[in-house]
């Protein structure tokens, strides 16, 4: 039986795909993104969030039966809402070994896979096999870039995005419009040129860039340092899609 | 809204018809004394005073009228005299009846002409039975007051040359309503008289049903179309908006003026008709405190209609509130009432359930308060070693000693002659009794207050000092004395770890479910009152999470100090039923399966689950149909009554600082909306502490 760490469950998480869903939260990130809305997600150990009311601890310890079980307990609502569950982090990928075995414990249900991409195959792979969704992160196709903004390159997460395709599953691709460094005409003309032609894509998400995320550092302890302006306007490039055919949504 | 709509509604806001009032409430105590009236009379002869005094006030853009102008309800007996009166008797709240709900289809069916030969009827028949003639006179001069009130509202029109107005208060309120405006009209004068007459908490009912026949033959005649409809609808509420600072409550908004949409007709088919729709379209629209709207829902409701009141509910208003017909009506029919009665059901001020023009309930006698039945349970069974069960025990004597007093205290209840408010009670003119000797229904409500920090409370205990043994009995004990003051990791573990209320966590749901239980067990073995009726047991809470916390003068239960589920004195219970403030809970769905293990067939006065969401909940359609769906989970999950709430934390804050720019913030504070900067302190704080369902 494997555990892992999980630094939040959410329910009715309504943009984290269809229906009434609810979203698990997985502990630990191998990137580092210069504008994480989710600090807290980042590390893969327990640790103490100093809020306004105290102190607490994000992180905590689940077998995979403890989980399932505490999930099984709302799945026929769920399932009767056109909703499901969402797995997201942090990255899931990191624990895809827990979370697999907990997808194999629940009932019959929506399970979608909210991930960066970054991860190695065979954990990619385990984990894509049994969502039925798949909502995946694009952020920059520069890898030097990448490397920049992220702390480390892209190749794994191209490689997935295309692995993904061959295994047949529809995914969306979400964006995080981070202005000045997401949200360029270049980099969203790439992002336009690497999903041409992918089969299983359904949409494209933009995500409009979240100033409220630079607070959350504060209480986890951590230092917020973006090195772009966060308060420059996005740029909101939605013709670059539709030119290309590809349906866009900004959330 | 159309110009003339945002005037009116700007004008009733900005209170510029209060302008009008008079200074002082009319004097009658002289009359009703040197006249050695009874107390009937003299509640009749106070109607009367009081019509004759109003002055007329026909605004040049109104099609609805009536502004009342009177300040206040005089006292018809000196304070000696009603110290004679009601020695050894319990009054209810202030004293007059209150809080329940008039068949307003018997004003608009027979018009107060038509009342009054019912009246004139048996008058003849029981002539010799001098308490029903006085009822009758009574009845009678009341109607005689408000028809010449009316009248010289008539002349006044006609003076004016509004031939509108002039026209329809020639027909209405004395005859059978014919359109739907007439409807408005004489249900906005005889709705106010019972205002007028001291009487408080108007309800309004069923208004989608009895209105609806109105409005339907209006639209297929083409006398209106939907959008003339809705302007006159807007106008009504507008209307109700007038006097709410003129109208007794704890706070400001805590008035009453509820109404009832959907459910099932009398014969179990589906209530729900364009009015039902309207009524939630006009007060998204209008946006004002009033009237505050239930809506009768069950598991089978459609979406289409869910999603239309989360559009009233996005706006903040704290409205509609749900109740759900699956489980009510069953709840209802197994403590006595008729199914057709059970089927008619409305929401009172706050949540009771209760039948229009049937029912003389006093939904609210009291409530139990269940954090003290627990914190006396667990200091006095600690202090003797008890075991857990003897605990549990503790609690359920405790609960039923409360209930036993509040039984016993009301079995003295003393309720005032409503002659004028009898008159749209079912059987009072027919039979020449007043409401106040009793209608069909006579029950008495009892809510549970706090159950949820007591759930947590009892939880903690059994989990740290009877299973795992973490902390001593002894050293609660002295953590509690001491307001938790040197002992903050004990209060944090208390607080943070362990079961709580609201996770679908079986420790402390078994133990909420326990109390609500005892509850039903003690009103059960209470039998019945000196009334005929029996007690009904719910789940509200009312000012009780801010009282038995800091105390309030005349409350009869003691304030509850530090408890055992880590809350320190002094700060506020959660309200109705909702997760103690502060703890950590996973969301929406856990909630309402923590609150659907209650045996709601046992426990049939309502009392909502009280959910916020955050207002970027609400951002589009399709987050506007999941929000939906999870009011149709409430009612699958069968739970009896939900208040969902919209509400964004920082402008709660920003009001807080600046309430100048938040004038219009409307929030739900208990059973009611107010606005937010009208509020105490304590409930602005307690608002927001709130747990808050966000979308991120």
């Amino acid at each position: 039986m494997t555990s892992g760490i999980v630094f939040d469950i959410k329910e009715f998480a309504i943009h984290d795909g269809p229906g009434i869903r609810t979203t698990v939260f997985l502990k630990g990130c191998p990137m580092s993104c210069m504008w994480c809305h989710n600090p807290e997600g980042q590390s893969r150990q327990p640790q103490v969030i100093r809020g306004l009311a105290g102190d607490r601890i994000a992180g905590k310890e689940y077998t995979a039966i403890e989980l399932a079980s505490l999930l099984n307990q709302q799945i026929d609502i769920l399932r009767a809402n056109e909703g499901g569950l969402t797995f997201s982090g942090g990255e899931p990928l990191l624990q895809a070994d827990f979370v697999a075995e907990v997808i194999d414990l629940l009932d019959d249900v929506h399970v979608l896979l909210d991930t960066s991409g970054y991860g190695q195959e065979q954990d990619f792979r385990q984990l894509a096999n049994r969502s039925n969704l798949v909502f995946f992160d694009l952020k920059l196709i520069d890898g030097i870039a990448h490397q920049h903004y992220t702390g480390c390159d892209n190749d794994l997460i191209l490689k997935n995005l295309h692995l993904l395709n061959e295994m047949g599953k529809p995914f969306v691709i979400r964006v995080p419009l981070v202005p000045g460094v997401t949200d360029t005409n270049q980099n969203l003309a790439d992002i336009v040129l690497t999903l041409r032609g992918l089969s299983g894509l359904l949409r494209v998400d933009l995500l409009p860039y979240n100033k409220a995320a630079g607070s959350k550092y504060r209480y986890a302890g951590m230092e917020f340092k973006p090195d772009y302006d966060e308060s420059q306007e996005h740029n909101l490039n939605t013709e670059l899609f539709e030119q290309a055919g590809i349906k866009v949504n900004v959330v | 809204m159309n110009e003339r709509l945002t005037t009116l509604k700007n004008r009733v806001r900005a209170g510029t018809h209060r302008s009008l009032r008079q200074v002082a409430p009319i004097e009658i105590l002289t009359e009703c004394e040197s006249r050695q009236l009874s107390w009937p009379r003299r509640v009749a002869l106070l109607v009367r005073r009081q019509c004759e005094a109003e002055h007329v006030i026909i605004e040049p853009d109104e099609r609805i009228v009536f502004t009342r102008t009177l300040p206040g309800v005089p006292p018809i007996y000196s304070p000696e005299e009603w110290a004679q009166l009601t020695v050894g008797r319990t009054l209810h709240e202030s004293g007059p009846v209150s809080n329940i709900c008039a068949d307003w289809n018997l004003l608009l069916s027979q018009g107060l002409l038509g009342r009054k030969q019912v009246a004139l009827a048996t008058r003849e028949r029981l002539v010799d039975e001098p308490k029903a003639v006085e009822f009758l006179d009574s009845a009678i001069e009341t109607i005689d007051a408000v028809l010449e009130l009316a009248a010289r509202y008539a002349d006044k029109a006609r003076e004016k040359g509004r031939v509108e107005i002039a026209n329809i208060l020639g027909h209405v309120p004395a005859h059978p309503a014919r359109t739907f405006h007439e409807a408005l009209q004489s249900l906005r004068f005889c709705h106010s008289a019972v205002w007028l007459s001291g009487n408080y908490h108007v309800g309004l009912g069923r208004f989608d049903q009895y209105i609806w026949p109105f409005l339907s033959s209006d639209l297929r005649a083409g006398y209106l179309t939907v959008e003339t409809a809705e302007e006159l609808l807007a106008e009504f509420f507008i209307s109700l908006n007038k006097d709410s600072d003129l109208y007794p409550g704890v706070q400001q908004g805590d008035n009453g003026q509820t109404l009832t949409l959907g459910g099932v007709t009398p014969t179990g088919d589906s209530a729900v008709n364009e009015l039902t729709r309207m009524v939630l379209r006009v007060s998204r629209d209008l946006a004002m405190i009033d009237p505050k709207i239930n809506l009768r829902i069950s598991a089978q409701t459609d979406l289409d209609l869910l999603s239309l009141a989360t559009e009233l509910t996005r706006i903040g208003l704290g409205f509609p509130q749900y109740s759900n017909d699956d489980v009510v009506i069953p709840a209802l029919v197994s403590h006595c009432y008729a199914l057709e009665d059970a089927r008619n059901y409305v929401v009172a001020a706050c949540w009771e359930f209760i039948i229009s023009g049937r029912g003389m309930e006093v939904v609210n006698i009291g409530a139990v308060s269940f954090p003290a039945a627990v914190d006396q349970a667990i200091r006095a069974g600690l202090t003797a070693q008890d075991d857990f069960e003897g605990i549990l025990d503790r609690v359920f004597k405790n609960i039923d000693e409360q209930v036993h007093q509040l039984g016993e205290a009301y079995s003295r209840l003393l309720l005032p002659p409503s002659p004028f408010y009898s008159i749209f009670m079912e059987g009072c003119l027919e039979q020449g009794r007043d409401l106040s000797d009793g209608l069909k229904y006579n029950n008495f409500g009892i809510h549970g207050a706090c159950a949820t920090n007591a759930a947590d409370a009892l939880a903690a205990v059994r989990q740290f000092i009877f299973e795992d043994c973490s902390i001593s009995s002894g050293d609660l004990l002295s953590a509690l004395n001491a307001n938790y003051a040197g002992y903050e990791p004990m209060r944090r573990k208390l607080a943070d770890e362990g079961s709580k209320v609201g996770n679908n966590d079986t420790v402390a749901d078994t133990l909420l479910v326990k109390l609500f239980d005892d509850l039903a067990d003690a009103c059960e073995m209470y039998g019945h009152t000196p009334r005929g009726g029996i007690l009904r047991p719910g789940t509200g809470s009312a000012m009780y999470y801010i009282w038995l916390a800091t105390g309030h003068a005349g409350m009869r239960e003691p304030v509850v100090g530090a408890t055992a589920d880590g809350r320190r004195s002094g700060e506020p219970f959660s309200a109705n039923l909702s997760p103690s403030l502060g703890v950590r809970v996973r969301g929406p769905i856990s909630m309402l399966q923590s609150f659907a293990k209650i045996d709601y067939q046992r426990i049939c006065n309502g009392g909502p689950i009280t959910m916020e969401l955050s207002d970027s909940v609400f951002r589009n359609t399709e987050s506007i149909r999941k929000t939906a769906m999870l009011v149709r989970t409430f009612a699958q999950l069968g739970c009896h009554q939900l208040q969902l709430n919209s509400l964004n934390l920082e402008t709660l804050l920003d009001a807080k600082a600046h309430p100048e720019k938040h004038t219009n913030l409307i929030v739900r504070v208990w059973g009611w909306s107010g606005y937010f900067c009208e509020l105490a302190p304590e409930y602005q704080e307690q608002i927001i502490a709130r747990h808050y369902f966000g979308s991120s």
